[in-house]
C-alpha cells in the first residue's frame, strides 16, 4: 500500500513502486486530465508538478512520490482559475487539446520560479511537444499570464 | 580513509627517504599508471556526458547531445522548469528507460573534462579550484561513495556500463593517492 | 456554453474525479450508490450514448428540452480544427438558438449525419465547413421554420410576423413569446418544410466572426475525454505489440509467464502480436514484457530505404505509366525548346504520430458490438467490424469519444477498431486496447514517399510552352476510401496522389502528367496535406528553379503564372507585401516563397530562413489564404499558425526503413518541431468571393516549397529531398 498526496488529498493506493505516477493517476485515482504520449519523457504530456517542480510522471515511480505532494492539472484549480488556466483560454491556445495539460503544467511551474520569463527561457523550460504547433500562442499565453502579475 | 591514509605515510615515509631514486620513480610510476587506469573510466562515455565543457550534457555510447533540448541551465541541474529532475530520479526507470542516481545533473564547468589528455586530466582533478575544493582524500573519497559515479557501473539497459569494474577503478584510486597522485607526462 | 462534455455541464460543482472514480473502480457495475444523480446520469449517458437531455427531436440535429436547454449533434470528429464550434454554430445562428446555452452531443454513426457531397460519415480531406455549410443552414431554417408555425398555430397570427430570438419565438406587435421547450412538441408535428427561407448575410451573428472554442474550456482543466480516457463499467485494459517488422509475426511467448504477472488476465493472440488484458494498464505491459516475445522477420525483411530509394528511381526511369493528362503537344515542344529544365524532387515517407497514440474500447459479445473509440471513419469502422465480426451492422454501435488527441488522417482507417474489437471478443469482456507509442509509430500507415519528375519547356522570354509530369507514388486513399478500390485497380492511379498535379493553378500550354501507382508492402494512406504536400513540394520547388534559370525573381515569375488569376495575384502579393518581399537580406538569410490551390483554398506562403553552417533558423513565415470566405477567424487563423509548425515536422524528420522495419518509433528518433524552433507568424485572410474552401491541411501544403527556396536563396544550395538533416542542416 503506498501513501500519496495528490491534490490536496492523500490516498492509499495499491500498486507496486515501480508502477510509473501517470498510470496511477490515471487509473487509481480516476485523474485522467494528465496524459501519456510517449511513456519515455520525450513529449512532457504526463507533466504533473510534485512539491512545485514540473515532473514527467512516465518517468517516475508511485515509489517515489512518499511524502511529496503531487499536483495534477485538475488539482491547478478547482474552476480554471489559474492564470495560466486563464491566459490558456484567452488566447484559445488548444487545438486537439491532448499535449495542453502537460503544457500548461509546464508553463504554470516555469511562473511560479520566473514570474517574467525572458524568451530564452521560455524555450528551455517548454519542451513540450505539441503536434498541432500552438508554439506561438503557448508563448503568448505565457507572457499574458506573467503579465497578470499574479505567478502562482 | 584519512588516518590510515596518514598513518600509512606514516609509516613508510622514513622507509622511503631511505630508499633509492630508482625506487621512487618506481613508485611514481606506479601512482601514473594507477591514473592511467582510473583516466580509462573517467573518459568512458557514463562519466564524459556529465563532465561535459559546454552548455548541455550529451548522452548514450556515441555521445550525442542530449535530445529533447535539454540545457545546463545556471546551476548544473538544468533549466528553470526543465529541471533534470524533471524526468531523472533517483534510480533507473526501466519504465520510460530513463538512467537516474541520487543527485542527478551536470558537474559543474570547472569539472568539464571532454577532451582532456590524461595528464590534464590529472592536474584538473588535483586542483581544489576545479575538483569542488577537495583535497585527495576527499576526491577519493567523492569517487568512492558518490551515487552518480557508483550509477557508472549500472547504467540500465541501452548504456554500456564502465567495463573496468569498480573495485579496480576504486583501487587504483587509492593507489594513486598513496603514490602521491602523480600525474603522467 | 458547455461542450460536447455533458460531463462538464453535469459535474462541474462536483468535480470531475468523482465522475472519473465512479467508471474506474467498477468491477462488476457502476458504484452507482456512491454517486449524486447528477452524476450517474452524466456517467450513463456517456457510456450508452443515450441523450443526457432526451428532450424531443426536431430532426436529427436538433433536440429541446421542456425547460429550453438546445441540443445540437455534432457529427464531425473534433481533432483540434475546431468543427465542434463552427458547425454548431452555424445551424445555431440560423436557427436562433442562445450560442452560449447550447449544448452538443456526439453523433452516433447514421446516414443523416453522412458528409452529404460523399453520402458517406467521415471526418477529413479539410471538406467539414463545405460539406456542411449548406445543410446546417437549410437545418437551421428549417427547425427555426418548425418552431415559427407552432407558434403561429398557437397564437393564431402569421408566420410571417414571428420570428426566433434567442431560443425563443416572438411575435413582435403583441409582445408574446414562447420558449423553444414550450414549442418542441408542437413543433415536432409540423412537417419539415422543403425549402424554408434561410437568414441574410447580414442577420447572421455568429458567422464570420471568432467564437470563443466550446472546446477550449475542458482542454486546459483536464476534463476532456479522449479516446484513451473512455472507460466503461467492467472494462479491462489491453497492452499490445505487434512483430516490429513491416510483415513479421509472432514466432513464440511464454503465455504463462504473463498470466501469473500480477492483474493479467487473458493472453490474446492478434493478427501479427498478442494483447495481454489485465486490470490496469500498467500490468498489461508488465504482462506483455513478461511473454518475452519472438518474432519471424517475415517475408520483406530486406526493406530498407536504400533499395526502396533504388526502386523508385528505377521505376522513374522506366515506368510503366498510366497518363491520366495529355494536353497538347508536350513531347515536340520539350523537344523544340529554347531551354528545358528537368529536375527530380523526393519526399519521404512521414508518420502521423498524434499526440494520443491510437487506442480503441470495444465490448463484443455474440451478437453485438459495442466500440468507443477516437475515430475519425466511424462509418467505414461500421462496415469493417461487420465483416470481421460477421455480425449485421444494426447490432453494431461506434460511439467517437468526444475529443480526438490529432486525426491527421490515421483515424479514417479502421484497423485499431477491427483489433479491440476482436480481443474483446476473445475475452468475453469490454475492454480498451492501448498502442504504445512504439506501437503506433510502427504500426502506422505512413504518408507515402513518392519522387516526382519534372521538365519544363522554356521559350526565349522564360515563361514555360509545356510541363512533362512524372509521379510515383504508392496508394494514398485505398485504405480509407474501399469503395475506389476498382476505379484505381482499372485505372491505376490514385486521384490523391496526383492531387496537385492534375489540376494545376498555373496554366501551360501543353501539359502531360504520367502516373505510376507504386506497390510496396509498406503501408500507407492519408496524412494531413493528403498528395498536395509531396506534389506542391516538388512544383514550387521546380516554379523556383524556373525563375532562377531565368533569372527572374521568384516571384514576379510566378505573377506572370497567375496572370489571369486574380484572386491568386491577389494572395500571391498580398504574401509578398507582408514577407517584405523587396526588402533585401543580409548574407546568410534568404527567404523563399510559394504558392498553391489546395482543398479549395489559395495560399502563398513566404519563408524567411538564415542558415549558418549546419545550423538553420526559420525566422518567419507568411501566409496569405484565401478560402472564399472565412467562416470563424480565430479558427482559421489557429489552424494556418498550426499548420506551418505541421508542415515544419515534415522538413525535420522522417520515416525510413532497415532491415524490415521503421528505424524511428518514438520521439527520440522521430523528433518533432519544438517551440524553441517556431518561427514568428504572420497571417492574413483574403475573402476572394469563391466557393467555401478547406482552412485545416492548407499551410503544410507549401511549407516545404517555400523553406527549400529560402534555403538557397541564403546558400545557393537547391534541396530537391527533405528533411533538411539529409542535407547536413539541422534546425537551430
Amino acid at each position: 500500500m503506498l501513501e500519496l498526496t495528490v491534490n490536496g488529498t492523500i490516498h492509499q493506493v495499491d500498486v507496486e513502486d515501480d508502477t510509473p505516477l501517470l498510470w496511477v493517476l490515471r487509473e487509481q485515482l480516476g485523474l485522467s486530465g494528465t496524459k501519456f504520449g510517449c511513456g519515455i519523457a520525450a513529449c512532457g504530456a504526463c507533466t504533473v508538478h510534485v512539491d512545485g517542480q514540473a515532473v514527467r510522471s512516465c518517468s517516475f515511480p508511485a515509489g517515489a512520490a512518499g511524502g511529496r505532494s503531487i499536483t495534477t492539472i485538475e488539482g491547478l484549480s478547482p474552476d480554471r482559475s489559474h492564470p495560466v488556466q486563464q491566459a490558456w483560454i484567452q488566447e484559445q491556445v488548444p487545438q486537439c487539446g491532448y499535449c495542453q495539460s502537460g503544457m500548461i503544467m509546464a508553463a504554470a511551474a516555469l511562473l511560479k520560479e520566473r514570474p517574467a520569463p525572458s524568451e530564452a527561457e521560455i524555450d528551455a523550460a517548454m519542451t513540450n511537444l505539441c503536434r498541432c504547433g500552438t508554439y506561438a500562442r503557448v508563448r503568448r499565453a505565457i507572457h499574458r499570464a506573467a503579465a497578470t502579475g499574479r505567478g502562482r | 580513509m584519512r588516518p590510515l591514509v596518514v598513518a600509512a605515510f606514516m609509516a613508510w615515509g622514513p622507509a622511503l627517504a631511505g630508499q633509492t631514486t630508482d625506487s621512487a620513480a618506481a613508485r611514481r610510476q606506479e601512482g601514473v599508471q594507477a591514473f592511467g587506469r582510473m583516466s580509462a573510466v573517467l573518459l568512458h562515455p557514463r562519466c564524459l556526458n556529465c563532465h561535459t565543457n559546454g552548455d548541455h550534457p550529451t548522452q548514450g555510447d556515441d555521445r550525442h547531445p542530449h535530445l529533447f533540448r535539454v540545457v545546463r541551465g545556471g546551476d548544473d541541474l538544468g533549466a528553470v522548469g526543465m529541471r533534470c529532475s524533471t524526468c531523472h530520479q533517483t534510480a533507473n526507470n526501466p519504465a520510460s528507460g530513463v538512467p537516474g542516481a541520487s543527485g542527478w545533473g551536470l558537474a559543474p564547468l570547472s569539472m568539464g573534462w571532454e577532451g582532456r589528455t590524461p595528464r590534464a586530466l590529472c592536474e584538473q582533478l588535483k586542483n581544489p579550484q576545479r575538483n569542488g575544493g577537495r583535497d585527495l582524500v576527499a576526491l577519493a573519497q567523492h569517487l568512492a561513495t558518490d551515487a552518480r559515479v557508483a550509477w557508472s557501473w549500472s547504467p540500465g539497459a541501452g548504456r554500456a556500463p564502465v567495463n573496468t569494474p569498480r573495485d579496480a577503478f576504486l583501487a587504483a584510486v587509492r593507489l594513486w593517492v598513496e603514490r602521491g597522485a602523480p600525474c603522467p607526462e | 456554453m458547455s461542450g460536447s462534455s455533458e460531463l462538464a455541464a453535469q459535474d462541474r460543482g462536483l468535480g470531475r474525479r468523482e465522475f472519473v472514480r465512479v467508471v474506474t473502480l467498477a468491477t462488476g457495475g457502476l458504484a452507482v450508490a456512491l454517486v449524486p444523480a447528477p452524476l450517474r446520469a452524466a456517467a450513463r449517458a456517456l457510456l450508452t450514448g443515450v441523450a443526457l437531455e432526451p428532450g424531443v427531436p426536431l430532426g436529427p440535429w436538433v433536440r429541446v428540452t421542456p425547460d429550453n436547454v438546445v441540443t445540437i449533434i455534432v457529427s464531425q470528429a473534433e481533432m483540434g480544427q475546431g468543427i465542434s464550434t463552427t458547425l454548431p454554430a452555424i445551424l445555431t445562428d440560423e436557427l436562433g438558438a442562445a450560442w452560449e446555452s447550447v449544448r452538443l452531443e456526439t453523433a452516433p454513426f447514421a446516414t443523416a449525419y453522412q458528409n452529404p457531397r460523399f453520402h458517406w460519415m467521415f471526418t477529413g480531406n479539410s471538406e467539414s465547413s463545405q460539406a456542411f455549410f449548406d445543410l446546417m443552414r437549410r437545418t437551421g431554417a428549417t427547425v427555426r421554420a418548425m418552431l415559427v408555425e407552432a407558434a403561429a398555430q398557437r397564437w393564431q397570427v402569421p408566420s410571417g410576423e414571428c420570428r426566433a430570438e434567442r431560443s425563443a419565438i416572438v411575435h413582435a406587435s403583441s409582445g408574446r413569446r414562447a420558449t423553444f421547450g414550450e414549442l418542441a412538441t408542437a413543433a415536432a408535428q409540423i412537417p419539415p418544410p422543403q425549402d424554408p427561407p434561410l437568414k441574410a448575410d447580414r442577420e447572421l451573428t455568429l458567422v464570420g466572426r471568432s467564437l470563443s472554442r466550446v472546446d477550449v474550456p475542458a482542454k486546459v482543466d483536464g476534463s476532456a475525454v479522449f479516446g484513451i480516457d473512455i472507460a466503461v463499467p467492467g472494462m479491462l485494459v489491453a497492452a499490445i505489440r505487434t512483430a516490429p517488422t513491416i510483415a513479421g509475426s509472432v514466432r513464440r511467448y511464454d503465455e504463462a509467464a504473463a498470466r501469473q504477472a500480477p492483474g493479467v488476465r487473458a493472453v490474446v493472440p492478434v493478427p501479427r502480436g498478442v494483447a495481454v488484458v489485465a486490470d490496469t494498464y500498467w500490468h498489461a505491459r508488465k504482462g506483455l514484457a513478461a511473454l518475452q516475445l519472438e518474432y519471424d522477420a517475415g517475408p520483406v525483411a530486406e526493406i530498407d530505404s536504400d533499395l526502396i530509394d533504388a526502386r523508385y528511381a528505377h521505376i522513374l526511369e522506366d515506368g510503366p505509366w498510366a497518363t491520366p493528362v495529355l494536353e497538347g503537344d508536350v513531347a515536340a515542344r520539350l523537344g523544340a525548346a529554347a531551354q528545358t529544365v528537368s529536375e527530380t524532387y523526393t519526399n519521404p515517407f512521414l508518420a502521423h504520430a498524434t499526440m494520443e497514440p491510437m487506442n480503441c474500447t470495444a465490448d463484443v459479445t455474440a451478437d453485438r458490438c459495442n466500440v468507443w473509440a477516437p475515430t475519425q471513419g466511424q462509418e467505414l469502422a461500421v462496415h469493417a467490424l461487420a465483416a470481421a465480426l460477421q455480425m449485421p451492422e444494426d447490432r453494431i454501435s461506434v460511439r467517437r469519444s468526444p475529443y480526438l488527441g490529432g486525426g491527421f488522417g490515421r483515424r479514417l482507417l479502421p484497423d485499431f477498431v477491427i483489433q479491440a474489437a476482436l480481443v474483446s471478443r476473445a475475452i468475453g469482456a469490454a475492454v480498451k486496447v492501448i498502442w504504445d507509442r512504439e506501437e503506433d509509430i510502427r504500426r502506422d500507415h505512413y504518408r507515402p514517399a513518392s519522387t516526382i519528375r519534372l521538365a519544363a519547356a522554356l521559350d526565349r522570354s522564360g515563361a514555360p510552352q509545356a510541363l512533362h509530369a512524372r509521379v510515383v507514388s504508392p496508394t494514398i486513399l485505398r485504405p480509407v476510401a474501399p469503395f475506389l478500390d476498382r476505379q484505381m485497380n482499372d485505372t491505376r492511379v490514385d486521384p490523391s496522389a496526383l492531387e496537385g498535379m492534375l489540376e494545376m493553378s498555373y496554366a501551360f500550354p501543353a501539359r502531360r502528367v504520367d502516373f505510376h501507382l507504386f506497390d510496396t508492402p509498406i503501408p500507407t494512406s492519408v496524412l494531413r496535406t493528403t498528395g498536395f504536400g509531396p506534389n506542391t513540394f516538388a512544383l514550387e520547388s521546380f516554379v523556383d528553379e524556373l525563375a532562377h534559370a531565368t533569372r527572374t525573381d521568384p516571384v514576379a515569375y510566378r505573377r506572370r503564372l497567375l496572370r489571369k488569376n486574380a484572386r491568386g495575384l491577389a494572395v500571391l502579393n498580398r504574401a509578398a507585401q507582408l514577407g517584405r518581399w523587396e526588402t533585401p537580406l543580409p548574407s546568410g538569410r534568404g527567404r523563399g516563397v510559394a504558392y498553391a490551390r489546395a482543398f479549395g483554398t489559395l495560399i502563398a506562403q513566404i519563408v524567411e530562413v538564415s542558415v549558418h553552417g549546419e545550423l538553420l533558423q526559420v525566422h518567419r513565415v507568411v501566409s496569405a489564404v484565401d478560402p472564399g470566405r472565412v467562416l470563424d477567424p480565430g479558427i482559421a487563423t489557429a489552424a494556418i499558425e498550426g499548420g506551418v509548425i505541421f508542415g515544419l515536422a515534415g522538413t525535420k524528420t522522417e520515416i525510413t526503413f532497415n532491415q524490415g522495419a521503421a528505424r524511428q518509433s518514438n520521439f527520440d528518433r522521430y523528433v518533432l518541431p519544438y517551440l524553441a524552433e517556431a518561427p514568428e507568424l504572420v497571417t492574413e485572410f483574403i475573402a476572394g468571393g469563391g466557393p467555401l474552401g478547406g482552412i485545416g491541411e492548407v499551410s503544410p501544403v507549401t511549407l516545404p516549397a517555400a523553406l527549400a527556396n529560402a534555403i538557397f536563396a541564403a546558400t545557393g544550395r537547391r534541396l530537391r529531398s527533405m528533411p533538411v538533416t539529409r542535407h547536413g542542416l539541422r534546425f537551430a
